[in-house]
């Protein structure tokens, strides 16, 4: 008896989701991916949060010609291959005429395989590693830069900037991580800097000092952290700074979420992360913190990505005045205009150039402090 | 030297966190023989509520004038919580079915992992919660090996609260009526000790020791996060194992081992590898004793 | 009526008030120093308004007022399953099997998607049974055979162009000897012990996988594995072959489909074989099957080889399909899936089985519309299922009791 209660008492928790929902007249759904569960729920979050203001806005300029509604149909990957495959199959079977995602490479290289075989066009806000538009896929674009532009970057800025001669790196074993990691080190070794060590840590961990421990032994110039999202980091970050290493920390753009400095605090002040360069001083970008701000908090690294690659979407399907995967890439390929992170402009193999810079962390920003052409930025 | 003394003294700190996490384990296993997958999100709880408490102390300013008082305050507060939790959790979801199989239990424990989880992930959100910064910073420097006064704290409150749970399980009538229900619940009924009285109380006491751990975690780590339960769960569940499961002094050694094990394997050999060794140590440990380092200590009734 | 369920009320009343006082300080507690409520108490009063539809439905099923729809439910119910009684399984199978078959033509991609998903994990967990159902060992890490195989499938594929078909009979015989790996060493423990030790060793298979970088290619996992490949008789010409990649993911349904038949009928035959008498015997009673002369320690390991090459062969199919394989699919959770599939489904039971992966697979789908809530209530149900079946959704039939069950 008791037994049963329990049972329903539960029963009922499921039901509450179920009450809300509705459905829809004409629209133009597009989808988009990213983990919403799982460790990267949050970076996940940020991602759909973009998709969705970038649908408000076109709703708010009056929608695209031949649809009542724009409608979003957020997948959850959690960074999954598997399930990253079954959401691109479930975006396909909806009919979609375009999806913004995934987050982890290891996530949108399968499902944009799956994608390709309908001819679905595919931007990616997040995945940086290579082979997602290295395959030749057709309809595969990337809004962020790549690992083989970020690593040289890194490693130039370490060098001239920072003056670095020994480098200590950590990755924590992801194809992203890994990925930027090898190619620091390449590039490092290339300009003549040494690299003392490269230490792997898995995911999921929390606790550094070992490998800190041996860090602050090592007491190189430079500890350079390749990690997958600012969590970790930040718990790198601040447990470093409790164990009293002097190197000069420098990370990469997966950290650049405001949330980094919230949890790593004071520890974080002083760090150096490249990241696209974003102009924040743009009208693009204010009207997207009026917009993004008040209903989502603090603007993080991907959400400006997924905007803009939800607006590019958005824009070549109202030019195509189709959703025709043939004739809105025509539309995507033409596109040319200011976005929030970046200036939106594909080339031939679906890339659209990367632009990184290093900011430094000061009073709790991120501040833009060198570029690699002109050296430091006043 | 140096380096391995400072490695030592992450191993302790890291592997003292591990057995209060194992112990609740243990105690769970050693009177219902389940294995309690949701004891990770306990830890977490703990974690979340004791940022909870810290962050509305600080809100209201008792945290400048009495920052210890505040501090004592929310590991008691989630620790509370994390009781009142875990009792509830038994008797929602293992309670109803102590008398079916052993794997209906698990199965039912592993799918309240993943409510709990999910459920701190909708109420608290998918960023890390922060912890406030200001307690216990600095550190001793002797040389190249560095102290922090957290590591001082959470170290002695571990070995109190490892101290204190011994005194309580060895030395009181409720400890007796504990070990008693542990090795043999009909026998303990006929000298009327009230096996689901014992069995919440076992529920709580464990709780609260995860939940101590979460907010130690919490201020050692700076944040803490849904999803930590998890991968803590499960070396605190090796720990337990390894120690000799039901067997409490069993858990603490264990916890320290995989610890030690963890840190030094990544400090010496190689970062990537380091669950592999303290895995092939559980492993290597039960295939020669088959029954833990310690020996276990439950009720089986089928041999 | 009130007053027979007053117990009932009881209980649920301190049910919704431990709900309120565990929401509280997650959602009411404010850094800023505030304590508000309203944002609890609308969550919570969703809850209690939704457990209290269910609860009312319940009481008034327990006292008869809804006779008047349950009375006819259970009359229907009755005379399906006379109806059932009247034709010989065999009728059912193939009724099953014929919808099976035009599944793909309205199912739509999506669906097929999900069927192939499926009808792979069929595959896992009859595997698993043998070792947990049939045998009785409890394994954490089943996953791990999964991952030999698949890996074995992508490496021979990609560095030596083997195709599919030489490359499944090594699939399994590379996850057989991870068997027998994982296998010899745990003979000696029991329940357990035997969880936690085969948790270790699909852990540090995954780990050896995530970080093998010259083998496995880490995290990066391996891309491009060709699809399954048949030959096709074409007789143009008098009689030629064909070469034809299963690309298309309807084609590739069939063959899952025939794993999972293959699969089907392997077990059932293992159970009722003399192999299969010496597993259960050993799963009711180590000590005494051994004096019956059962040698324990063979069937045991073989159980284990026997689990782990279903997995490795479902293995190789899931590479084909995904045609991409990293590490992160075989992680623990995995195996805990695999086995709450084997376990909610009934353990020993192939229909059981059946029931649950659909039930474990389709789920996490269906509820894939509620977005972030998906694993709440993934989790939800896994705990009332389990509470209103606590051995199965289709239990096996045994032969003879436990002494357990004498017992208690």
């Amino acid at each position: 008896m008791k037994k049963r209660i329990v049972s329903i008492l539960a029963m009922g928790l499921i039901l509450v989701p179920f009450l809300v929902g509705g459905v829809c007249a004409k629209t133009l759904t597009i989808g988009s991916m990213s983990p919403l569960t799982g460790p990267y729920a949050s970076d996940g979050t940020d991602i759909k949060n973009g998709v969705l203001t970038a649908i408000s806005v076109f709703e708010a300029a009056g929608g695209i010609a031949g649809y009542d509604k724009i409608e979003l149909s957020a997948q959850d990957t959690a960074c999954d291959p598997r399930q990253a495959v079954a959401a691109a199959n479930k975006l396909i079977n909806l009919e979609v005429a375009g999806v913004v995602g995934a987050y982890c490479s290891s996530s949108t290289i399968p499902a944009s395989e799956v994608l390709a075989e309908e001819d679905i066009i595919m931007i990616t806000p997040a995945s940086t590693n290579e082979q997602v538009t290295d395959r030749g896929l057709p309809y595969m674009f990337r809004m962020c830069g790549r690992d083989d532009d970020q690593a040289p970057a890194a490693a130039k800025f370490m060098k001239e900037s920072l003056g670095a001669k020994t480098i200590f790196i950590v990755d924590d074993k992801t194809t992203y991580s890994q990925g930027l990691a090898d190619g620091v080190k390449k590039a490092a070794i290339e300009m003549g800097m040494e690299v003392v060590n490269h230490e792997h840590v898995n995911q999921g961990d929390k606790d550094f000092s070992a490998v800190l421990t041996m860090a602050k032994q090592a007491n190189a110039d430079i500890f350079y952290m390749s990690l997958q999202g600012y969590s970790p980091a930040a718990m790198m970050t601040l447990q470093a700074k409790r164990l009293g290493m002097e190197s000069q920390i420098v990370t990469q753009d997966a950290v650049f979420q405001p949330k980094y400095m919230e949890v790593a605090k004071e520890a974080a002040e002083g760090a150096y992360l490249t990241y696209g360069f974003t102009d924040e001083t743009t009208p693009e970008y204010k009207a997207f913190e009026k917009i993004y701000v008040p209903k989502y908090g603090k603007i993080a690294a991907y959400a400006t990505y997924a905007y803009d690659s939800a607006t590019a979407l958005l824009k070549a399907i109202q030019a195509a005045g189709t959703t025709d995967p043939a004739k809105v890439k025509a539309e995507l390929m033409k596109l040319d205009f200011q976005g929030v992170a970046k200036h939106v402009k594909f080339a031939a193999n679906g890339d659209s150039g990367s632009s990184y810079i290093a900011y430094k962390v000061v009073d709790g920003k991120f501040v833009p402090y060198w570029e690699p052409i002109k050296g430091l930025i006043k | 030297m140096e380096y391995f003394i400072q490695q030592l003294i992450n191993g302790i700190t890291l592997g003292g966190m591990y057995a209060l996490i194992a112990l609740g384990y243990t105690m769970v296993y050693g009177v219902i023989q389940l294995i309690n997958f949701a004891h990770g999100e306990f830890f977490a709880a703990g974690g979340y509520v004791g940022a909870i408490a810290l962050a509305y102390f600080a809100g209201v300013g008792y945290m400048d004038s009495h920052p210890v008082i505040c501090l004592t305050a929310s590991f008691l507060i989630a620790m509370a919580y994390c009781a009142y939790l875990a009792v509830g959790v038994e008797k929602i979801a293992y309670k109803p079915l102590r008398k079916n199989s052993r794997l209906a239990a698990l199965l039912s424990a592993l799918g309240m992992s993943i409510f709990l989880s999910n459920g701190m992930m909708l109420t608290q959100g998918v960023y890390d919660k922060v912890y406030p910064g200001e307690l216990f910073q600095g550190r001793f420097d002797f040389g190249m090996i560095s102290i922090s006064y957290l590591q001082i704290m959470i170290v002695s409150l571990t070995a109190i609260l490892l101290v204190s749970l011994n005194l309580l399980v060895f030395k009181t009538k409720i400890g007796m009526a504990m070990r008693a229900t542990a090795q043999d619940k009909t026998m303990s009924a006929l000298v009327a000790i009230g096996s689901n009285r014992i069995i919440s109380l076992t529920f709580a006491i464990g709780a609260g020791l995860a939940a101590a751990a979460g907010i130690m975690y919490g201020l050692y780590y700076g944040s803490v996060k849904y999803d930590m339960g998890f991968i803590p769960g499960i070396k605190a569940f090796s720990a337990a194992v390894l120690g000799g499961i039901g067997n409490i002094t069993g858990a603490m050694i264990g916890g320290l081992i995989i610890g030690m094990v963890e840190i030094f394997g990544a400090g010496y050999i190689s970062g990537e590898y380091k669950d592999v060794f303290a895995f092939i140590i559980l492993i290597g440990v039960l295939y020669f004793k088959p029954n833990g380092i310690m020996g276990e200590n439950i009720d089986d009734t089928r041999v | 009526m009130i007053h027979e369920f007053k117990k009932v009320w009881k209980q649920y009343t301190i049910g919704m008030l431990w709900l309120l006082g565990l929401l509280w300080p997650m959602l009411g507690i404010h850094p800023d120093g505030t304590l508000t409520f309203q944002k609890t108490v609308t969550v919570w009063s969703y809850l209690l308004a939704g457990s209290l539809v269910c609860l009312m439905i319940y009481v008034m099923k327990a006292s008869g007022s809804l006779r008047f729809i349950s009375t006819p439910l259970s009359r229907t119910t009755e005379g399906l399953k006379s109806a059932t009684a009247a034709f010989p399984s065999w009728v059912w199978i193939m009724i099953v099997l014929g919808f099976a078959l035009i599944y793909p033509q309205f199912a739509g991609r999506y669906g097929t998607d999900v069927a192939i998903n499926v009808l792979l994990y069929i595959c896992l967990g009859l595997g698993l049974n043998v070792v947990v159902g049939l045998a009785g060992m409890l394994d954490l890490g089943y996953i791990a055979f999964y991952g030999v195989g698949a890996y074995t499938y992508a490496l021979f594929n990609v560095t030596y162009g083997l195709a599919f078909w030489v490359c499944l009979p090594l699939s399994a015989f590379f996850a057989c000897i991870a068997g027998c790996i994982v296998g010899y060493p745990t003979l000696r423990m029991r329940g357990d012990y035997l969880a936690i030790v085969t948790l270790g060793f699909g852990e540090i298979i995954r780990i050896i996988l995530n970080n093998w970088m010259s083998l496995t290619n880490g995290p990066n996992g391996i891309l491009g594995i060709s699809p399954i490949g048949i030959y096709i008789p074409i007789f143009e010409n008098g009689l030629t072959f064909e070469h034809f990649w299963v690309k298309k993911l309807e084609f590739f349904y069939y063959f899952a489909l025939g794993l999972a038949i293959f699969a089907v009928i392997a077990v059932r035959r293992l159970n009722f074989s003399r192999v299969g008498r010496a597993w259960e015997s050993i799963r009711e009673d180590e000590t005494a099957a051994e004096l019956m002369g059962v040698n324990t320690f063979i069937y045991k390991l073989l159980a284990y080889a026997m689990g782990a090459i279903f997995a490795g062969v479902a293995g190789a199919f899931f590479a084909a399909r995904m045609k991409f394989v990293s590490p992160e699919s075989f992680t623990f959770l995995e195996s805990a899936m695999v086995l709450c599939m084997v376990v909610l489904g009934g353990m020993g039971s192939i229909p059981g089985i059946i029931l649950g992966v659909i039930a474990l697979i389709a789920l996490p789908e269906v509820f894939r519309e509620l977005q972030s809530y998906r694993m709440l209530v993934f989790g939800a149900t896994m705990i009332i299922m389990m509470l209103f079946r606590p051995s199965g959704l289709i239990p096996a039939k045994r032969m003879g009791t436990r002494s357990e069950e004498k017992e208690s």
